[in-house]
């Protein structure tokens, strides 16, 4: 019995950690959302010297061939620094479909590069006025020859106009007639003309949206089979959700921090306002959030690398706890803080925009419960437990 | 990161398994004393077994278990549904702190008898002021000849009322503004005519817990643990002992919630199952998030437990987050039996066990530690917040 991190995955959260200390925390995501990304750009650069856009591309392909574990401290991290960019996306959803699903020329295209902190990833899914739901998915690719004809819009891409690469997620068949009519597409967002930033409550990502008008790709970047997107999709997700409650695991951490800083330090009626009940036991029973999060996490991520059988119920219940105990924990935290906790200068308001992000990010809460009745097949199964009588 | 259990591990889970098989009680009596007596025999079939005081020492009966051969055996235990172990307070208080600073005669005298269920104990620890506020204990223990005088009154006594011997704190001296000084552990005889039982019912109509009255109750020298008033540290280091935490808790809470999934899916309203309906589902994949984010805290805190010899402050997050969520997950599966759940006994739905087990539950956030108080004890001796001030 060992329920905790590795030697190896702690110290590399160290070395991630000194590196957002030099780089000022939280200070990359504030300057970026006052347009000066340089900060952002420089940190990118040295996060992928220290080796943190390798963990889990295979060795052959200038990666560390780790997994879903090994990536837990670095989102951890990241979630701690509220920090811009399409780390998640790329290593948690575009990786490992690259890894299994791609050509031997897709994966010496992407896997290197991204390895070397060169190339990242978006993923556009979502259509305007629609929900995640792919059956809903109308962006439309038409099979010409060797090529793949694009028409349609996609919005809610995170951080368009940073990355490098987009997944996309087109029809190229009605769901009755081929398969689930779906497919994936590797495309570059040089190839993408009309693109446009939205505003967003979250400043720290950048949310857009992105009109396809005839945009023509070569059939070989097509990821997977044609028409089958829809499992290789759910099975992706399944990643992201489990990395995402990281990151959330990540910006609990420190708002439990902040809180309990501020309440030993913030003095009313002449004493530190965290010796009253009222904020101590707040304090505590986000304390409680936190750690039920990050079990849940760790295991989520565990029960993913090693295929156990509960890893859906797992990773959505990690993914659904974690979602909402967040925006609780950046609510409190406000609260906590009293006057200044409701100004642009306090950190507060960075982590409780991030939660509002990650809230409906690639699913919902309710959603991903019902995913956690699936993965226990509450519905479809006799009970499994005698019932003791008295 | 790793869950297994080692070889050697599972092979201790296979023997505690296949004694249960053979040694557990088929059916359990009902009626009160018939109850109790059929409790004392189980604790005696353990203690026959090897299985009463596992982690004692081979030499006092028990069988040294390690730390996970503890883990196993509260999940074997559960998992079983075998009957509470009747003198509690004995295998768990007692015996490991006569062991550790008892005389030579009082173990001799004890330790046997409480394994064997011989020997009934109840704790005297809380009193009518003296709840919370442990230290403020009044009762009062006065040097008379080669006799302690005891005088005062304890509440919450569980099992005082079939109880042989009661570990005691009394006051035995005034040190003004240190209440924790001053404090001394008796091993107190219960069948004196000193002392006078009461037993009070709970909420949920059952009798387990009782006022103890003591007037002129009589204890000797050989009858103190350790030093004179020294009581308070050897509380303090008998809390220390406790390596497994909550183990039993944790996974009754496990098995608790497997058995709500059974009974969302076997209760029929309007000839629709409970989990068919989709608010009480989604509440019931919170309940699961919660209930395994309980259990996997606990295997977090028993990880660090085993790296370092001891539990760290952490393992006091345990008790606070199990025992509040068993409340609010019986509460829910009352809930949603509908205007059927006001029902009561056999007339309730499945012979009102989810009723009974709610009722109780309101008394698992007050015992052992209120909710408020392990709320204190997290927020300064984990997180560092300042302390509450205490007169």
């Amino acid at each position: 019995m060992d329920f905790s991190l590795n030697e190896e995955q702690e110290m590399f959260r160290n070395y991630v950690r000194k590196c957002l200390n030099e780089a000022g925390q939280t200070m990359v995501a504030r300057e970026f959302t006052s347009g000066n990304t340089s900060g952002f750009l420089k940190l990118q650069r040295k996060l992928a010297e220290l080796g943190c856009t390798g963990i889990t591309i295979s060795e052959e392909y200038g990666g560390l061939g780790l997994g879903a574990l090994d990536l837990v401290p670095v989102l951890e991290e990241f979630g701690r620094a509220v920090l811009p960019g399409s780390y998640l996306e790329t290593m948690a959803f575009v990786v490992p479909l690259l890894e299994k699903y791609g050509t031997r020329e897709q994966k010496e295209t992407y896997l290197p590069e991204i390895a070397a902190g060169e190339r990242s990833f978006s993923v556009a899914w979502v259509e305007p006025n629609k929900s995640y739901d792919p059956d809903v998915i109308a962006c439309q690719a038409e099979v010409k020859g060797n090529s793949l004809v694009i028409n349609g819009v996609k919005t809610l891409v995170p951080d368009g106009n940073h990355v490098d690469s987009l997944l996309l997620i087109v029809r190229t068949a009605d769901k009755s007639v081929n398969g689930d009519g779906l497919s994936l597409v590797l495309i570059d967002v040089s190839e993408v003309t009309n693109l446009k930033t939205l505003s967003s409550l979250d400043e720290t990502r950048n949310v857009t949206e992105i009109t396809f008008e005839n945009v023509e790709v070569p059939m070989t970047h097509v990821l997977g089979e044609v028409n089958q997107g829809c499992s290789a999709l759910k099975e992706g997700l399944l990643y992201l959700h489990a990395a995402t409650s990281s990151v959330l695991v990540g910006s609990m951490d420190h708002i439990v921090e902040m809180s309990t800083e501020y309440a030993k330090i913030r003095e009313q009626f002449g004493q530190p306002i965290g010796r009253f009940q009222a904020i101590k036991h707040r304090i505590v029973d986000m304390k409680l959030d936190l750690e039920t999060a990050r079990s849940l996490s760790h295991y989520a991520n565990w029960a993913l690398d090693t295929n156990q059988q509960d890893k859906e119920a797992a990773i959505y219940s990690a993914r659904a706890f974690a979602t909402e105990a967040n925006i609780r924990l950046a609510s409190h935290n406000i609260q906590n803080h009293g006057g200044i906790g409701f100004t642009m200068e306090m950190d507060c308001h960075l982590f409780l925009k991030r939660a509002r992000f990650y809230e409906n990010y690639m699913g919902s809460i309710s959603q991903f419960r019902e995913d956690v009745s699936k993965g226990l097949r509450w519905s479809d199964e006799k009970p499994s437990f005698q019932l003791t009588s008295k | 990161m790793d869950f297994s259990f080692t070889k050697k591990e599972e092979k201790f889970r296979l023997e505690l398994r296949n004694w249960l098989e053979e040694n557990l009680p088929t059916s359990w009596p009902e009626e009160e004393e018939a109850y109790i007596s059929f409790l004392k025999d189980w604790q005696k079939t353990l203690a026959e077994g090897g299985w009463a005081g596992i982690t004692w020492p081979e030499k006092y009966g028990g069988k040294n278990a390690t730390l996970m051969q503890e883990i196993i055996y509260h999940q074997e235990m559960v998992r079983a549904d075998a009957p509470p172990t009747i003198n509690y307070v004995g295998i768990h208080m007692v015996g490991p702190t006569l062991m550790q600073i008892g005389t030579e005669e009082q173990k001799e005298r004890y330790i046997k008898k409480l394994l064997t269920g011989e020997e009934i104990w109840c704790q005297g620890y809380s009193e009518p002021n003296a709840g919370s506020d442990l230290s403020a204990i009044k009762t009062s223990a006065v040097k008379d000849g080669d006799k302690w005088l005891i005088n005062g009154q304890k509440v919450w006594t569980s099992y005082g009322h079939i109880a042989d011997r009661c570990f005691l704190l009394a006051r035995t001296s005034q040190v003004p503004g240190k209440k924790h000084r001053g404090i001394t552990v008796f091993l107190l005889d219960m069948n004196q005519p000193g002392v006078e039982v009461r037993p009070i019912v709970q909420l949920d109509g059952r009798q387990e817990f009782n006022e103890v009255y003591l007037t002129d109750a009589v204890c000797y020298d050989a009858d103190i643990v350790g030093e004179v008033d020294k009581g308070w540290q050897v509380m303090i280091s008998l809390m220390l002992h406790e390596r497994a935490g909550i183990g039993a808790e944790v996974f009754t809470l496990e098995k608790q919630f497997n058995n709500l999934v059974a009974m969302t899916k076997e209760y029929k309203v309007d000839g629709e199952s409970l989990i068919e309906n989709a608010t009480i589902r989604q509440k019931m994949a919170d309940l699961y998030a919660r209930s395994r984010g309980a259990i996997l805290n606990y295997y977090r805190n028993l990880t660090n437990t085993l790296k370092n010899g001891q539990p760290g402050a952490e393992s006091s997050i345990d008790k606070l987050l199990v025992s509040e969520l068993t409340k609010e997950m019986f509460e829910f599966a009352v809930s949603i039996q509908g205007p059927h759940g006001i029902l009561w006994k056999e007339d309730a739905p499945f012979n009102s066990q989810w009723q009974e087990k709610y009722l109780y539950s309101y008394g698992t956030t007050i015992g052992g530690g209120t909710s408020e108080i392990q709320r204190n004890t997290i927020g300064e001796r984990v997180l560092g917040l300042p302390k509450d001030l205490r007169a």
